[in-house]
């Protein structure tokens, strides 16, 4: 194969962005998420596994030539690369949620476009999301457990990913709205992809991805 | 360190000083690049650093931009790229001649950064504008000066470069006819280069279209190869696109005259900033880096905005770019001559009046420390003055003893130029 360098998140689509990969006849039974190595080369191609958010940003500086990532994380950076295939894996919602007993209130505060207080791993996306309405937010940046944020008074509601509910539902947290769908990518340094296109276009052709695959971000 | 340097005496987020060698080597390849210029007659124009901020029309731009107010209390911006002050310049100062225009600068611009990622608040861009022709000729000319710039500086089409190149109009104006409609937002995921939003909503349109409208973005591969354009002939409907694949055609024949049709990879999907080329439009890449090294096209519609409305077309480079892609140099001559006695200035005059470059260090200091010094200079010699003659010693990296000879400055120069 080929000699591309490809970047593979970590986390909730590792899974499925390794049966893309090895759908497409790539030997990579020997990628380990919990492994210490950061780097493997098997079969003539370089696999790089890194956070999802960092995906983008090793594609588009040509340091990795592809990448598989989440459309959530390509929305919230709007990285310079190429979106070339969606894999249909890893679906899950960008969603608008407040505690159960508050939600009614919260509601009532974006009617009215008071300020609300909104805790979030996605800032540009929460951010796009209330200016598009012509309402008004006070963007709180979270790096993990952004369902802790309402509950303790951090924020009234959060914008945040889920696929099935699951967290959601235990911290008694309500979906007010949703603001976007999400699946897996497959996306290409602008250079690569015309300087390699064959073997790019190639590459991603024949990665499958299956439907019916529900992302655990949970 | 024992006390910490204050922040203001840093340099500027996404500002650096750029030292020897580096800074030798921008200069070096600035007034290559300036060589290649005027070998096509183009002739170099210098404009302020400040505009307006009314020049800039795109928003994106424009909010990238560091923004002063001038003592009229006007906002004045710090220009973000050349093509527009030279499209102002233009309109302002030549109206009185004959077109086309044929500029050329190589100047600093600027653009605000977020910290983080890895991009410069200033760079250097050095680029030609050809204005007043539609003639793909021209589009072919500057691509071509284009492709002579990176091998004049030791890069082989095609295997160091490439020149990718589409045409903005051949797939606007296929959807001005298949998709009247939802071509806007088609072309808008584009621009964004979301291929797969691209497909989804090509996937909407009425059958005959949707393939076409899917597949044209993805037409991607060497110019040398024909069947790029002959899928992309199927697809030729309407007046527009077949004008535009037309306009291709002919600035690939002038390619082939040039050259350097070698260097160029058709992509039709390749539309650059949106709404604004509307013809010709080209970014080059190279193997070793993930950016673009130059980016140009034809953007008919900029002059308008200045009263002039005459067609353009041109391309900047990116120098910082280009120099990480280049292949290592050998540092230039030096002689550093160690001394501070009358008879060393003469001597050193000597030397320069036989071609060679040197630094006198006027100070009556040891070998051991006039190397060290000449290593530090990136000097490749060190010599002293020796009653009429010269004694020279090459400076090795390693801490080898230095080995004087004993000559007339003439066999000096010979053996330091050799």
């Amino acid at each position: 194969m080929s000699g591309l360098r490809i970047a593979v998140p970590k986390g909730a689509i590792f899974a499925d962005a390794l049966r893309a990969l090895g759908g497409a006849g790539l030997a990579v039974e020997e990628l380990r998420e919990n492994d210490r190595r950061l780097i493997y080369r098997l079969d003539g191609a370089e696999f790089i596994i890194s956070r999802p958010s960092d995906v983008p940003v090793f594609v588009e500086h040509g340091a990795a030539d592809l990448g598989i990532v989440g459309k959530d994380v390509i929305e919230e950076q709007q990285p310079n690369v190429v979106e070339l295939k969606d894999l249909g894996t890893g679906w899950c919602r960008m969603i608008l949620a407040a505690p159960e007993e508050r939600a009614q209130d919260v509601r009532r505060a974006i009617d009215h476009a008071e300020v609300v207080r909104v805790g979030t791993k996605f800032p540009q996306t929460a951010r796009r999301y209330f200016e598009g309405m012509g309402r008004q937010a006070e963007i709180i940046t979270l790096h993990g457990s952004v369902e802790l944020a309402p509950l303790v008074g951090l924020s009234e509601c959060i914008v945040d990913l889920t696929a099935t509910g699951t967290t959601l539902r235990e911290n008694d947290l309500t979906v007010l709205d949703e603001l976007s769908t999400s699946t897996a990518r497959v996306i290409v340094n602008r250079g690569s992809y015309r300087l390699r296109n064959e073997e790019v276009s190639e590459l991603a052709d024949s990665m499958q991805g299956a439907k019916e695959y529900g992302r655990n971000v949970d | 360190m024992d006390e910490r340097t204050p922040r203001k005496f840093a340099t500027t987020p996404g500002t650096r000083d750029i030292l020897p060698p580096e800074s030798d080597r921008l200069v070096d390849v600035q007034s290559r690049v300036r060589e290649r210029f005027r070998a096509f007659g183009f002739r170099e124009v210098v404009t302020p650093a400040l505009e307006y901020s009314e020049i800039i029309e795109e928003p994106k731009l424009r909010d990238a931009s560091f923004k002063l107010f001038d003592p009229d209390n006007q906002m004045l911006l710090l220009r973000p790229e050349m093509t527009t002050p030279i499209a102002r310049l233009v309109a302002q100062r030549l109206r009185n001649n004959p077109p086309p225009y044929k500029l050329s600068y190589s100047l600093p611009v600027y653009r605000r950064t977020g910290i983080g990622h890895g991009q410069s608040a200033e760079f250097h861009q050095a680029g030609v504008e050809v204005v007043g022709s539609t003639s793909a000729a021209e589009d072919a000319g500057t691509i071509a000066l284009l492709a002579g710039v990176f091998e004049s500086l030791g890069l082989q089409a095609g295997r160091d470069f490439n020149v990718v190149l589409g045409q903005t109009a051949f797939y606007e104006g296929y959807l001005r006819h298949a998709a009247p409609e939802s071509g806007a937002e088609i072309l808008e995921a584009l621009a964004a280069k979301d291929l797969v939003g691209v497909g989804a909503l090509s996937a909407g349109l009425p059958d005959e279209f949707a393939a076409g409208a899917g597949a044209i973005p993805r037409l991607v591969g060497p110019a040398t190869d024909g069947s790029i354009l002959e899928e992309a002939a199927g697809y030729a409907i309407g007046d527009e696109a077949a004008a535009a694949l037309e306009n291709l055609r002919e600035i690939l024949a002038h390619l082939e005259a040039h050259g350097c049709l070698e260097a160029v990879i058709l992509d039709l999907g390749l539309i650059g900033r949106r709404n604004y080329y509307t013809g010709a439009v080209y970014e080059a890449y190279s193997p070793k880096l993930g950016f673009t090294l130059a980016n140009g096209g034809r953007y008919d519609n900029l002059l308008r905005r200045f009263g002039e409305p005459l067609p353009a077309t041109g391309f900047a480079i990116s120098l910082e770019r280009l120099l990480t892609v280049l292949p290592p140099e050998e540092p230039p001559l030096l002689v550093v001559l160690a001394g501070d006695s009358v008879d060393a200035s003469r001597e050193a005059l000597r030397l320069r009046r036989l071609g060679v470059p040197v630094l006198q260090l006027a100070a009556d200091t040891s070998p051991e420390m006039a190397a060290e010094y000449a290593r530090s200079v990136g000097a490749g010699w060190i010599c002293y003055p020796a009653a009429g003659d010269l004694d020279l010693a090459p400076i090795g990296t390693g801490a080898g003893g230095i080995e004087f000879e004993t000559s007339t400055p003439e066999m000096a120069a010979e053996k330091v130029l050799s």
